[in-house]
Order: C-alpha cells, then structure tokens, then sequence
C-alpha cells in the first residue's frame, strides 16, 4: 500500500478543501437565487414523486428515449460508474490519510465483480458519447463544447488510472504520480461541474423530485381592477419574476437540445428555440443580477411563435418544464401592453362578444336543446364548435349528440356559455381570461356534469379555473364519455369498415389532460384496421393552432401548421381521427393543399364521427 | 404641445344589423360598438409622437355619440395612454359630416390644439369629412391620408398617400389638422397600468346636439343577402360570348 509523507497529506487535504469549497460556493450561490423565486416548492404525493425519480434517473427513462436510446444508454454507463466509484474514491482518498475503507481483499473483490467491469462499461459510454458529439455532431448539442471535452478526457483518465492503480502496472514513485493524476481530476470535477452544465449531475435528481405534476404549470395571477396603485406595481413587478422551479430548472439544463428537437415551431422553420429561449438566455441574467427577474429576457418574437404545446416539457430528461410563454407573454400583454395586431382583435373580440369570432349568434346553439337542472349533461360547444370556425366539424357535433341520444344520454347546452377563455389565457391577457372565466364559473358552479369535444375548454374548466375559483362541477372530454359508454355497453359498434385509421394526439388531450386511452379505445371498437403514427401519445406533434396561434393570420415563413399533416399523409392512412377541434381544422386546412393532385384526400374525422358512423 | 384625437364608435364588422322600428336608423341596441379601426391608428400616431417629440405634450381624446355608444372608446383611449377625455354627448343620430364638424369645432375651439388627428374615414358612414371641415373650421392646416408624420413643435410633415403607389411629402405649419390612414403605424393594446390608471384620468363631458342637420336618412334597407350561381358550360367562344352576355345585358356593367 501506497505511504504518505505529512507534506502530501497537507497537500491533499488543501486542494480538496478548496475543490469543495469552490464547489459549494457556486451551488449555494445558484441555491440562494433559486429561493428567490416565486412560489414554493411543493412535495405532495411523494410516492408519486419517489417513482419519478426512479424511473427518470435510475431507469433513465427519459434519457433513452426516442431517438436518443443508444445514446441514452452510454450515458447511463457513465452515471452508473460515477455511482460505483463513489466508494472507490472515499477509499481513495482515505489511503492518504490511512484510512481506507476497503482491506486488500474487499477492495480486489469490489474491483473484480464492480470496479472493473464498471470502469469498462463506463469509459465505453464517454468514448461513445464524445465521437457522438465530436465526430457525428448532432446539430441540438450546438457548438463545441470545452467542457464535454474535458470531462471526457477526464473521465478516461480516471478510469486509465484507476486500472493501473488496482492491476499493479507501476511501482515505487510512478505508482505515486499515478495516484495523484486520479486524485487531481477527481478535484478537477469539483472545479468543473458547477460552472458547467454537468451541474445537472447534481441537480437533476432533486429536480425531477420536485417538478410540479401539472403540465404545463403556469401560476395563476389575478388581476383586481380595484387594487391600489402599490398592489399594482407588485404585481407587474411579480410578472417579470420566475419561480423557484423554474429558476432550479435553468440551473439543471444539460443543454442536450432535445426540447428544440421536438418544438413544432422550431421544425415549421421558426425562429423559437426553446432550449435557449426559455432556458439558457435566462441563466446569465440571474447569475449576474443575483435574482429571478428575467422574463423580460426571453425573445420576444420567439415567444409569441410558441404554440404551448408542451413537448418540450415532456421530453425534458433532467425534469425541466421548459415552456415560457406564458411568462414573456403575459408580461407583453400586461405590463408593456404590446401586442400583435392579429391577437389585438381576437382579444377585442372576447372581451366584447364573449367570443372568438366576435359573432353575435350560433346556428348549432338555437339547434342544439337548452340545459334544465333535470338533464344528466351539459354539452359545452366551445367557440370552434358554436362559430363553425371549420364548418364541417358541425357535423361532428351531430355525431356526438347522436351518440349520447343512442345512449340515452340527457344533455343540454348553455344559451350563455362564454369563451373558455382559453386563447386569452394562453396570450398572456390574464384579465380578458378572468372576465370570460368568472361567468363561466358562475353558470358551471349550478350543474353537475360537463363534457366538451374541445380539449382546450376542458383544460381550462377542469384545471386552469381551479386555480382562481372553487369548482364544484365535473368535466369530461368527449372521448372519454364516448370510451366510458362503451365500456358500459350502453353503446353498440359494428365495425363496417376495414380501411387504415390513425389517430393524432391533440397535446391539450394528452400531454395536459394525460389522456391517451380513452379515445384510443374508441376508435379501435370502431377501426380494426387501426396503427399508430411515429409520434404519437405524450410524444405527439403538435398540429400547429396551439396557444392561440390559430388566429395568427401571417404565419410567416414558418411551416408549424403543416407539419402534421405531412406526416399523416406519410402515413398512407385513409383516415386520420382526432379528439380535438382545432387539430381537425388544422388536418382539414393541411391535408387538402398537401394532397397530390392524383390522390383522394386523407378523411378526417372526429372520434366522434368514426364511432357514430358505425353505431349498430 | 396638445393634440386632439377624433374617436368614434362605430358598429362591429361582425354585429348583426338590423333596421329599428323607424325604418331610418339602425337598431343599436343589437349592435357591438368599437373603435373606428384608422381612429385608433390616430390615436397611436398622436401618442408617438408625444414619446418622441421631446416637448411637453398632451394627447386628448375626443368623441362624439351616446354615452351607451361611446363610453368604451373613451375608456379605450385613456387606458392606452391619452392624458383626458372629452366626451360630446349627443343621443340623436348625427350622420351629417358638416354637422359633426361644427359640434366638435365648438368644444374644441377654446382648447386651441396643436394637432388634430382623425382617422381618414369613419367605417359604418365613410364620408372622410370630418377632419377637414374641422381643420377649416377651426383655422387650421389641413392635410388627408397622412401614411407617415414627422412632427416638430411649430411644424408637421406628413406624407400623403395617393393614387397609385404614389406620396407626396408636405410640410404644414401648426395648428394643423391631419387624417390619418390606417395601417401607418401598430396600435399598442392597453396594459394593465394603463386600464387601471384610465379611471382616475379626466374626463370632460359636454352637451352637443345638433340644430339642423343638412343631410337625413330618408329610408334604410339591409342588402338582400341572395345566392345566385350560374354555370356556364361549352366551348371557349360559346362561354365567352355568354358571360359577355350576362355582363352587358343582366349585370349591365359594359
């Protein structure tokens, strides 16, 4: 075993103190801004959150996932090795001080069944994973990056070392040098991982611990046109600030760009690129104002191209909701009152009609029979449905209603049913919103049961009022009332056609609504012939007409809405079914234009058209 | 410098008109009334330049209408950051360009504005008069269809638009009164300080209607909505002598 003379005890001890210390330093300084964020922190349903973390980090279920599998892979031989060295490094270090942990035959045992073969997987991963960055570039990883490159020279040097160490290759002083180059880039990691984007090493776990459950998870701010002009200001104030998740999350990023690789507005050709519009643009700011008040940093323009459809959040392998938009847009629309002039009307819109289209009457409501306290359900329509706003979606409406006739469902619509107020939401016009959500809520407070075919009015009824008023009703989406009669039996399906249908996840339905059974259990009653597109789930691709970007007339050079249906004709599909009216429109206005001249067009449909037409 | 902003109510684009029972006027209380869209391009083109002038300026918003009409707009304007309002109440329908002009000369007269600023034409009566009777009336300069303005404090250069793809620069000594074209510049949208801070601003309110209006409606009638598709088939000189045939005898249009 290894001597060390009093000098190199000394040594040792000051260049780990101060690798420590310097390590600290900066992750309480980080820790320090974090705590100055708003709103707490919340823990609640902690099995829950325990299983996370296991399944995220110790599963890597995130990390190796997609088209990241392999690469996912190698990172978990790098995260399992650092986890297997843990003892090996205390013992490695102890020596020094003559207190090692392991006696000679459980350290060769440890090295033997754990070290070694440890060591291997783990050089194979960082090997792996610096040819995949250096050599094959993928293009979200973004520009060469120092510190990947030391830490995999870092890495391989330990594991070099280490070798050596245990298999008795040197001996006497070279022995001795090779001790103190494996203790050197074990100090070095403590120098390099807080000022890095290795801090995820650290962070990640505690911050997929406390990523809030709802996606997305924008605070609620309630505006009081009565507040005194000190409230006022603290409120604005309150806009320009994150939250201490958010700000933890800044600090987490791993800068993978996996968020940017799904963000439907990125691949339409936008300009928004959330892994630094959202996150890194962020966090110099408030390393260097010490404080989270940065949302007016985030581009402005990439903001507004967001169509909050929260595939980025999901997709996030270090547990990060990605997703600002609410944030600068809210603090465009309140504080600095700049708007774009498309939005200016649709909120005009809202604000004097109640709806999106500023009409003043809706042939399918005077159709449709009015709620009384003795129905079982309220059909709510929506502003899609109630305007026509794609008009053969009218004809979806009926099937539904012919579905809940069939089932001896009793239903009603609201005469006064306002706008969920859903894009004023999503537009960051938080005072639009209220005024729309506080006569909804009145009316909604009086019955019992609700359901929607719009996935967007049901977020906002069942989730996003939730966290302004007492809700005393309950909402469901379409397709899970339809899902829940078949499974009743109180309806029949024959299935009478036998072509190819697939279904496109509307994000609100499944990503926000965490529904993706429901409507699938429909169609297949309906389709035998049913297969799944590429992306599909939690892991769908947004349509385009998210967070308000329906009413954007210039769409710019961006492509977002039309993505989507270019993958569905991919598909080679002779249906496309979808849960949600504003995707409908959006395969309706891509899949006509996209359709080659000599191909019929792919049919969309409602579940609730596929599940109507083969009623038996 | 003070600069007066020429609002009004007008109905919505998407309201559903109807004749009211006196078969002259419309039926207003069906109707949704918002800002005359180049009115509010006014309003914003007054309010930069108050930002950009570097002088003391005060931008006042001015209408004229019912109060049930109206009151939006006023609070409009004040909550986007007009300093204080001036309401003319007058609860009779005026449709008479002259009319208009000489209630609004009336209360604005004392005032002695700088600037006027009126968008070029109201969108439900589309006269375009307004603006100019009141430059004539009041003394003042008078320039139309202004697309872009440079203001100085004793001096206004507009550039006009005109027909064809062409301006035309001019220069104009203050007072002056100018119509603005819509489009010139992008309308901000009132924040939440501004909205709050509308209700502590002044407002002044003023009975105006008119003596004689020297233009009425006689009758009103909404446009038959009709659906009248014809097909017309053939070869090429059989379809184009029939659609020259529709032209010159159905629609009489050549």
């Amino acid at each position: 075993m290894l001597q060390f003379s009093l000098l190199e005890q000394i040594a040792l001890a000051v260049f780990l103190l101060s690798g420590v210390s310097f390590f600290l330093y900066h992750l309480l300084l980080r820790l320090k801004i974090v705590l100055k964020g708003k709103s707490d922190f919340t823990v609640n349903d902690l099995p829950k959150r325990i299983l996370r973390v296991f399944n995220e980090v110790i599963l890597h279920k995130k990390v190796a996932s997609g088209n990241r599998k392999s690469a996912g892979v190698l990172h978990a031989f790098v995260m399992y090795g650092f986890i297997f060295f843990g003892l090996i490094t205390v013992n490695h270090f102890g020596m020094a001080f003559g207190l090692p942990i392991f006696n000679e035959s459980i350290r060769h045992t440890y090295f033997l069944f754990v070290g070694a073969p440890w060591a291997i997987l783990c050089s194979i991963g960082i090997l792996g994973l610096a040819y995949r960055r250096f050599v094959t570039k993928p293009e979200a990883l973004g520009k060469f990056s120092s510190t990947s490159a030391l830490v995999s020279v870092f890495i391989v040097t330990l594991m070099t070392t280490y070798f050596i160490d245990e298999l008795h290759i040197l001996s006497g002083a070279a022995e001795k040098v090779n001790w103190w180059i494996h203790s050197g880039v074990i100090g070095g990691f403590l120098f390099l991982i807080p000022q890095s984007k290795h801090m995820h090493l650290v962070l990640s776990p505690f911050n997929i611990f406390l990523r809030p459950f709802e996606v997305p998870n924008h605070g609620a701010i309630p505006i009081d046109l009565e507040a005194s002009e000190e409230e006022l200001d603290n409120l604005l104030l309150d806009l320009s600030r994150l939250s201490k998740d958010q700000a933890l999350d800044i600090f987490t990023c791993v800068e993978c760009g996996r968020c940017t690789d799904v963000c439907p507005a990125n691949r339409g050709g936008g300009i928004l690129d959330p892994k630094y519009h959202f996150i890194l643009d962020l966090k110099d700011p408030m390393l260097e104002s010490g404080d989270v008040n940065v949302v007016d940093k985030i581009n402005v323009e990439a903001g507004w191209e967001c169509t909050t459809c929260q595939a980025c959040t999901e997709v996030c392998p270090v547990g990060n909701h990605v997703e600002k938009a609410d944030e600068i847009r809210s603090f465009q629309v309140l504080a600095e009152g700049d708007v774009p002039q498309e939005y200016q009307k649709l909120l005009r819109n809202l604000q004097e009609t109640g709806n999106t289209e500023g009409a003043s009457s809706s042939a399918i409501l005077d159709e449709l029979p009015a709620y009384t306290s003795d129905k079982e359900l309220v059909l709510w329509l929506g502003c899609f449905a109630k305007h026509a706003m794609d008009p053969n979606f009218i004809n979806s409406i009926r099937n539904f209603v012919k579905i809940l006739d069939s089932a001896g469902v009793s239903y009603g619509v609201l005469s006064n049913e306002q706008c969920s107020g859903d894009p004023a939401n999503k537009l960051g016009d938080k005072l639009t919103y209220q005024l729309l959500m506080d006569q909804n809520v009145e009316q909604l407070n009086k019955v019992k049961n609700v359901t929607s075919m719009c996935p967007h009015c049901v977020v906002n009824l069942q989730k996003e009022y939730k966290k302004y008023h007492e809700i005393k009703y309950e909402v469901k989406h379409h397709t899970q009332v339809i899902s829940e009669l078949l499974e009743e039996g109180r309806i029949d399906i024959n299935p009478g056609s036998l072509e190819k249908v697939t279904y496109h996840d509307p994000c609100n339905l499944s990503r926000t609504l965490d529904e993706v059974s429901a409507p699938r259990n429909a169609i297949k009653a309906a389709a035998p012939e049913f297969f799944e597109l590429d992306e599909n789930g939690k892991e769908t691709l947004c349509c385009g007409a998210g967070g308000a970007l329906w009413w954007k007339k210039d769409g710019g050079e961006g492509r977002t809405h039309l993505l989507r249906a270019e993958q569905v004709i991919e598909s080679k599909t002779d249906t496309v079914v979808t849960g949600c009216n504003f995707c409908y429109g959006m395969m309706n206005q891509g899949i006509g234009p996209l359709t080659p001249a000599d191909q019929e067009p792919i049919k969309v449909k409602d579940v609730a058209d596929i599940v109507a037409e083969n009623l038996s | 410098m003070k600069i007066a902003v020429l609002t009004k109510a007008i109905p919505s684009y998407e309201s559903s008109i109807r004749v009211d029972s006196s078969g002259k006027w419309i039926d207003e209380s069906v109707v949704n009334y918002v800002v005359n869209e180049s009115d509010s391009y006014a309003l914003e083109e007054a309010l930069q330049i108050k930002e950009n002038i570097g002088i003391e300026t005060e931008v006042v918003v001015v209408t004229l209408g019912s109060e049930a009409n109206t009151s939006k707009v006023i609070k409009d304007g004040l909550a986007k950051g007009a300093d204080r309002g001036i309401f003319i109440k007058n609860d009779s329908v005026t449709t008479d360009p002259l009319s208009i002009a000489k209630l609004f000369s009336e209360h604005l007269k004392s005032e002695n504005f700088d600037l006027v600023l009126s968008g070029l034409q109201s969108d439900d009566m589309g006269a375009g008069q307004t603006g100019v009777l009141i430059g004539e009336m009041l003394n003042m300069s008078t320039a139309t269809l202004a697309i872009e303005t440079q203001a100085q404090p004793d001096k206004i250069k507009v550039k006009r638009e005109l027909e064809s793809g062409w301006f035309q620069w001019v220069s104009l000594p203050l007072p002056a009164s100018i119509s603005i074209q819509s489009g010139i510049n992008e309308p901000r949208y009132p924040s939440l300080k501004g909205i709050m801070g509308a209700k502590r601003k002044e407002l002044n309110t003023y009975d105006g209607s008119p003596e004689n209006q020297s233009q009425n409606f006689v009758n009103l009638y909404v446009p038959k909505n009709e659906k009248v598709t014809e097909k017309i088939e053939g070869d090429t000189d059989t379809i184009v002598s029939k659609i020259m045939d529709v032209l010159k005898n159905k629609l009489k249009v050549i």
